[in-house]
């Protein structure tokens, strides 16, 4: 108790209320948008002259949307069931390789994520065209890997530097092959890092604009792609509804990933 | 009937190589330890023998197969790691089972025969523990359960004691060897603990730099090493620069940096000439210490020959330091501004203190000679 008590420094103290301001200033642009959607009238304004839930009654009545959103949802379970499986497997495969090869070939894992999306957008739409995919759920799904794969396999790498290797040399030697070893063995210590991983392809899916806006066509554009369209024809608090649920859907990722690497923590604060 | 054979057995990582001509015959039911230091290619021959990893050269038979390049899941060794490596996220009863179950056996089985082994390795009841919260030596014997689950042609152990605290680790080794002389199984042991090694092997093959040295029981290559490197890890010993100055019929007369010529008897004509540099070595349980320090062999600094052959040299030192070291008391000895050592059993009564003159005396048969390269010269 006493060293709770204890006066924290006067500079740790600035620090902490410095950071704060800086995140909060950073998060009230949110706190806009969720208030604005909120609003009664066709205005987007802030704070909005009344309040009511009319916008989102038009949203859940509004085929486009809804589509939309749906579009989204599937782009977004592709990216990061397709981004997992690559970027698990990239990860895991330079681990346990000891050969050179793989040291040479991690960089390039990076170039997507340097390239412009615009260019990116332009050049995926033209290979799409080629290859027959054009205005298919897989077009932008295979983009949006582009980008998550590395980000999921920067996670795993560092999800992998923290397992102790031994184990699944403990496994083999038990008899357990290749596959069996990575079920039995490693998964279950990794687990929770793939789980992440998943979700963060899944949000930058769900986030990602330029490259879904070359990519789609009406039947597969996503929600940032229709929310640029809208907010071009009329600024209403559509655009604010939706957002929030943008918002609503990352924020409920976050906890879990939160909950997903605590999850034994908690368990054993439970037990 | 598990028997392997390394033949010429080579790993190189890059430039670097850990392991280079490694053959050795491993006999059924064996304990062979290799012993060496760290970062001398043991643990790496243990792993390929283990299959985890491949030799980049040379030949693995077990039991006359070739299993070179046969992965670790087809190969019936077994291996118990430095650090255990239990499964964290399993209890103690899935960990043992875990080999069992790799091998398709039905669930019931596994789990009497997991229990089983548990209360073989003293850690009945304990099935439904988290590994993580079992002490050092509780882990080491689910390791070692675990292993021996599986019912291996060979048992192959990387340091699994050097992790636990002295006493822990003297009890474990005596299991061990009761464990090994009940299964009758092959053991490969690898230690940097030269003691243990004694207490477990059967035989015991040392190695340096990535070369098997020597491989032989223990009292043999204790008493008869290959070469200086084995002398000095397998023991302390007074290392004596020297040089031939005679090699006369029956005898190698040399000058040492003692101060004294001293006189190696020998049987052959060993392969040294006037002028050869060799490094003489005295341990202490060879040497004998004298408190009258003017008997007659000290006389003229030259070590006479004995009538029957052997020499009874002997030089003349000050003792610099006393060391008690609980049985057995080390004492510090310059001679001629050279320090040595030698020791008495810590029961002596007539303690010696420093600043006093004393003799010591040992049979020229008992020295060692190896030349500047480390090989023995055979006397």
């Amino acid at each position: 108790m006493s060293s709770s008590l204890r006066r924290e420094p006067l500079e740790t103290a600035a620090f902490r209320a410095g950071y704060l301001t800086l995140l909060a200033l950073m998060l009230l642009p949110l706190l806009v948008v969720v208030v604005t959607s909120f609003s009664g009238t066709g205005r987007l304004a802030f704070p909005p002259e009344s309040y009511s839930l009319v916008w989102y009654g038009e949203f859940l009545d509004s085929v486009r949307w809804l589509d939309a959103f749906t579009n989204s949802i599937v782009i977004g379970v592709g990216t990061a069931l397709v981004a997992t499986l690559l970027g698990v497997m990239g990860a895991f495969g330079q681990e346990i390789d000891d050969g050179s090869l793989g040291t040479v070939l991690a960089p390039l894992v990076l170039i997507p994520l340097l390239i412009p999306p615009v260019i990116l957008g332009i050049t995926l739409l033209m290979y799409f065209n080629e290859v027959g995919l054009r205005g298919s759920y897989a077009s932008i799904v295979l983009a949006h890997t582009l980008w998550a794969t590395p980000l999921v396999y920067f996670v795993m790498r560092s999800v992998f530097s923290r397992f102790d290797w031994q184990q699944l040399d403990a496994a083999q030697d038990l008899g357990a092959g290749p596959v069996q070893s990575f079920v039995y063995v490693v998964l279950p210590n990794v687990k929770h890092g793939i789980f992440v991983g998943g979700l963060l392809a899944f949000i930058i899916s769900l986030q990602e604009f330029v490259m879904a806006l070359f990519l789609s066509t009406p039947s597969t554009e996503t929600i940032p792609v229709l929310a640029w369209t809208e907010i071009r024809q009329a600024l209403d608090p559509m655009v604010s509804v939706v957002s929030t649920f943008l918002i609503v859907i990352s924020v409920v990722g976050i906890l879990l990933a939160v909950v997903a690497t605590n999850l034994e923590w908690l368990s054993k604060q439970l037990s | 009937m598990s028997e392997i054979t390394l033949r010429d057995l080579e790993k190189r990582y890059g430039e670097t190589t850990a392991v280079q001509d490694v053959s050795v015959e491993i006999r059924d039911g064996e304990l062979l330890c290799l012993l060496g230091p760290s970062g001398s290619g043991k643990s790496t021959t243990l792993r390929m023998i283990a299959g985890l990893e491949t030799p980049t050269s040379g030949e693995i038979t077990l039991d006359g197969a070739d299993v070179t390049d046969q992965p670790a899941y087809e190969r019936n060794t077994s291996t118990v790691f430095q650090d255990w490596a239990l499964f964290p996220h399993k209890t103690v009863l899935e960990n043992v089972a875990f080999g069992l179950k790799m091998r398709d056996v039905p669930k019931d089985e596994r789990r009497e025969r997991a229990e089983a082994m548990l209360e073989r390795v003293q850690m009945g009841g304990y099935g439904d523990e988290d590994p993580t919260t079992l002490s050092g030596g509780q882990k080491q014997r689910v390791a070692l359960a675990r292993s021996l689950a599986v019912n291996p042609d060979v048992l192959l152990l990387d340091e699994p004691l050097s992790n636990l605290d002295k006493r822990l680790r003297e009890d474990m080794q005596i299991e061990l060897r009761e464990i090994h002389e009940d299964l009758e199984e092959t053991f490969v042991h690898v230690t940097h603990d030269q003691d243990e090694a004694f207490t477990l092997a059967d035989r015991i093959g040392i190695m340096d730099q990535g070369e098997l040295i020597q491989v032989g029981e223990p009292t043999e290559v204790y008493e008869n090493p290959a070469n200086r490197f084995i002398e000095g890890f397998l023991g302390d010993t007074n290392f004596v620069d020297s040089q031939v100055v005679g090699v006369t019929d029956g005898a190698v007369r040399v000058e040492t940096e003692l101060g004294y010529e001293l006189v190696l008897p020998t049987d052959r004509n060993p392969d040294v000439a006037e002028g050869t540099e060799l490094t003489l070595s005295l341990r202490p349980e060879v040497l004998s210490i004298e408190r009258d320090p003017t008997a007659d062999a000290v006389e003229g600094h030259e070590q006479p020959m004995l009538a029957d052959g052997s020499t009874s040299n002997a030089v003349v030192g000050t003792v610099e330091n006393v060391l008690y070291r609980g049985s057995t008391v080390r004492y510090s000895v310059s001679v001629n501004g050279t320090s040595m050592f030698a020791e008495r059993t810590g029961a002596s009564t007539d303690a010696l203190t420093a600043g006093e003159e004393i003799r010591i005396e040992w049979d020229g048969t008992d020295v060692l000679a190896f030349r500047t390269d480390g090989s023995r010269v055979t006397l």
